[in-house]
């Protein structure tokens, strides 16, 4: 029943998705081939951070500090790659491995001073917001030109036409791979049963033996190096980095939300998540399509969560009822 | 490939086409706009201007506004929306030179007129219109140093950390510091270029009672002669910007001396007329254009007389009194206030 219930939500954000995306191509007939990888291109940060706040919120969290985090992966990317400084694919490995240990200090924190989640990450986005600084004080920094275009364009397998492939950006390409790298491998360990099974209720997780603080940090550290991959893919679509946060942490919790995520923990997956991120993208771009007035646009990117979620809400009282 | 720079070249010959065809009928242009700081004084009278403009201009037919809260990343999102949307021009204040500019070409080579205003943009194919940061800190912050007698104790409050405005108006002032070895920045401080914020940083300071001299501020400024007030500290000379509030109080304050220096938020304004001139074949010679900031200060004739001339009360105090720009700007006065846009 349950399985039916997550699969249900996300039918029904894709089919959301789907409306969106006809009603883009009705007030924009020539929407196409470039309105899909604009848009797969703006979603990647978004979804990265979304991805991250998701293994947190699972396992019965919160991370309030990963926009700054992706700030601190984007100018040391930005710093590193600097006139070809160091060669690009070690950057990336580098910065990889700081967003886990980013992410791994965060966990150890709460674990160790067992004050809530939402307090130590608050207090780090500060600290990390800080570091970023530290490393670079205003906008700059470089990137490989070769890094940068590897979400440019459209996907073309050898030995196929590029018609056929070719509609698919690059940039989706890339999400996918990355998320599912981490994601599936972890959901079927050991480590991801017992992140869902510390969210879902603690005390229960740890009587049937599962280690709830090294479980916790784990957690953690998978989100930071989300915020990491969130943090590169910032420099290779600006070519820079930038040591303000973006928006990216509200969008993420949104995303999370929207996507069918539990805030309590322990239920919800990453799908739900990132064709919410596409969602609320594709909302942002129709309503600039549309050129409605910026300062109500923010208003209705907020109206139509609530009323999503609240009809998602609905029908999981009256499916529970029957 | 070879389909793809077809449906390039299919796009850049209608795009001409269209452009000829609107040179030939009257010119109703679509106009795209991205600004990313929302909620900021100077930023809305920016975007009033452009409103203003393109509406007594009579010759774009709608404003497409992307306006928000949001980084380089988020504006990339944005100028590609635009493309999108099928916009004649883009008038961009970048969120920083270096950023955006891959959307930037993608926009030019869709045949779409760039025109980057306030801050500079490092992509050769957009048009720059821009206050001259790096010497509108300069002008003031030596205007304070002499003003203080060339030695003494100096708070220093800043933009928004990280921000490359306040990167080059930092360039600018540690210029004029280094013209004058005895002045000391007692206390440096990033406002965030907000009123509250600064506010309160200032009235911290203050109640420390560490002696001051003179005030630098980033445009952060009627708030800041407001908490000397309140405290009942002795006035020290204080820098600002030319905001409706600060320059009322620099005739208005007994005993403040001071000096606002310009950074018109109606440079948005020019921008649009920039991006029409282009759009009607009328480009000009040069690709980055350069405003300057003009320092009034109260002390001198010619300062005051410009501070009487820029007195505005119907302005919102964050706004700048600079209103209008020779030669760029057509609106009044009402109209940019009124701030509304074609078809509104």
């Amino acid at each position: 029943m349950k399985s039916v219930m997550r699969n249900g939500w996300i039918i029904g954000l894709l089919a959301l998705l789907g409306l969106l995306l006809v009603a883009t191509k009705v007030i924009q007939p020539n929407f196409g081939q470039s309105g899909l990888e604009s848009l797969s291109r703006a979603a990647l940060p978004f979804a990265f951070a979304a991805a991250a706040q998701v293994i947190v919120v699972v396992a019965g969290g919160i991370d309030l500090s990963i926009a700054s985090m992706m700030a601190v992966a984007s100018v040391t990317a930005a710093v590193m790659m600097d006139g070809g400084a160091v060669p690009a694919g070690l950057t990336v490995l580098v910065v990889l491995c700081l967003g886990a240990l980013m992410g791994a200090i965060n966990g150890s924190l709460i674990v160790l001073t067992r004050v809530p989640d939402i307090v130590v990450t608050l207090a780090m986005l500060f600290v990390w917001e800080g570091v970023a600084l530290l490393i670079l004080r205003a906008p700059g920094g470089g990137s490989a030109e070769w890094l940068r275009n590897i979400i440019v364009g459209g996907v073309a397998i050898p030995g196929l036409p590029p018609s056929a492939t070719g509609w698919i950006p690059r940039s989706l390409l890339v999400l996918v791979i990355c998320l599912a790298v981490i994601w599936v491998p972890l959901r079927r360990s050991r480590l991801g049963l017992a992140i869902y099974a510390i969210g879902s209720d603690q005390l229960a997780a740890f009587r049937s033996g599962v280690a709830v603080g090294r479980t916790r940090i784990a957690a953690y550290s998978v989100a930071g190096l989300f915020a990491a991959m969130g943090g590169l893919s910032l420099t290779m679509s600006t070519g820079i980095g930038e040591p303000i946060p973006g928006p990216y942490l509200l969008a993420s919790v949104a995303a999370v939300v929207l996507g069918g995520v539990v805030l309590g923990g322990g239920r919800g997956g990453l799908l739900g998540p990132i064709i919410a991120v596409f969602v609320l993208r594709l909302v942002r771009m129709d309503l600039t399509l549309l050129s409605v007035d910026p300062n109500v646009t923010t208003i209705i990117e907020g109206s139509i969560m609530v009323v999503v979620v609240m009809i998602g809400g609905l029908l999981a009282v009256r499916s529970r009822r029957r | 490939m070879g389909s793809m720079r077809r449906t390039y070249q299919t796009a850049a010959m209608s795009a001409l086409a269209i452009g000829l065809a609107g040179m030939a009928v009257a010119d109703t242009y679509t106009i795209g706009i991205s600004n990313t700081v929302q909620g900021n004084g100077w930023r809305e009278e920016m975007v009033c201007a452009m409103k203003a403009q393109a509406l007594v201009s009579g010759k774009v037919e709608s404003l497409n506004i992307a306006h928000r809260n949001t980084d380089a990343a988020g504006q990339l999102e944005d100028i590609r929306n635009l493309i999108e949307a099928g916009v004649d021009a883009i008038v961009v204040n970048p969120a920083n030179p270096e950023g955006i500019n891959s959307a930037i070409k993608e926009a030019t080579d869709k045949g779409i007129v760039v025109v980057a205003v306030d801050q500079a943009v490092t992509e050769p194919s957009a048009y720059v219109l821009s206050n001259d940061q790096e010497e509108y800190a300069y002008l003031g912050a030596k205007w304070l140093f002499e003003q203080i007698g060339g030695q003494g104790d100096v708070v220093y409050m800043r933009g928004a950390a990280g921000a490359s405005a306040d990167d080059d108006r930092d360039k600018g002032f540690n210029r004029a510091l280094e013209e004058f070895p005895d002045v000391k920045i007692v206390h440096e401080v990033f406002t965030g270029w907000q009123q509250d914020q600064g506010k309160q940083q200032i009235l911290d300071f203050l109640a420390t009672g560490i002696p001051v001299d003179g005030v630098w501020t980033s445009g952060i400024d009627n708030v800041i002669v407001d908490a000397f007030v309140e405290s009942d500290v002795p006035l020290v000379p204080i820098v600002g910007a030319d905001n409706a509030g600060f320059v009322g109080q620099l005739s208005s304050v007994e005993g403040l001396e001071g000096a606002a220096v310009t950074n018109p938020g109606s440079v948005g304004g020019a921008g649009v007329t920039l991006a029409l001139r282009i759009l009607e074949g009328q480009p000009p010679e040069d690709r980055t254009v350069l405003v300057a900031p003009d320092l009034w200060a109260n002390t001198t004739e010619d300062g005051r007389q410009k501070i009487e001339a820029g007195q505005n009360p119907n302005l919102d105090p964050e706004w700048p009194v600079s209103v209008s720009i020779p030669d760029w700007t057509t609106y009044t006065m009402d109209e940019i206030i009124a701030c509304k846009g074609p078809g509104e």
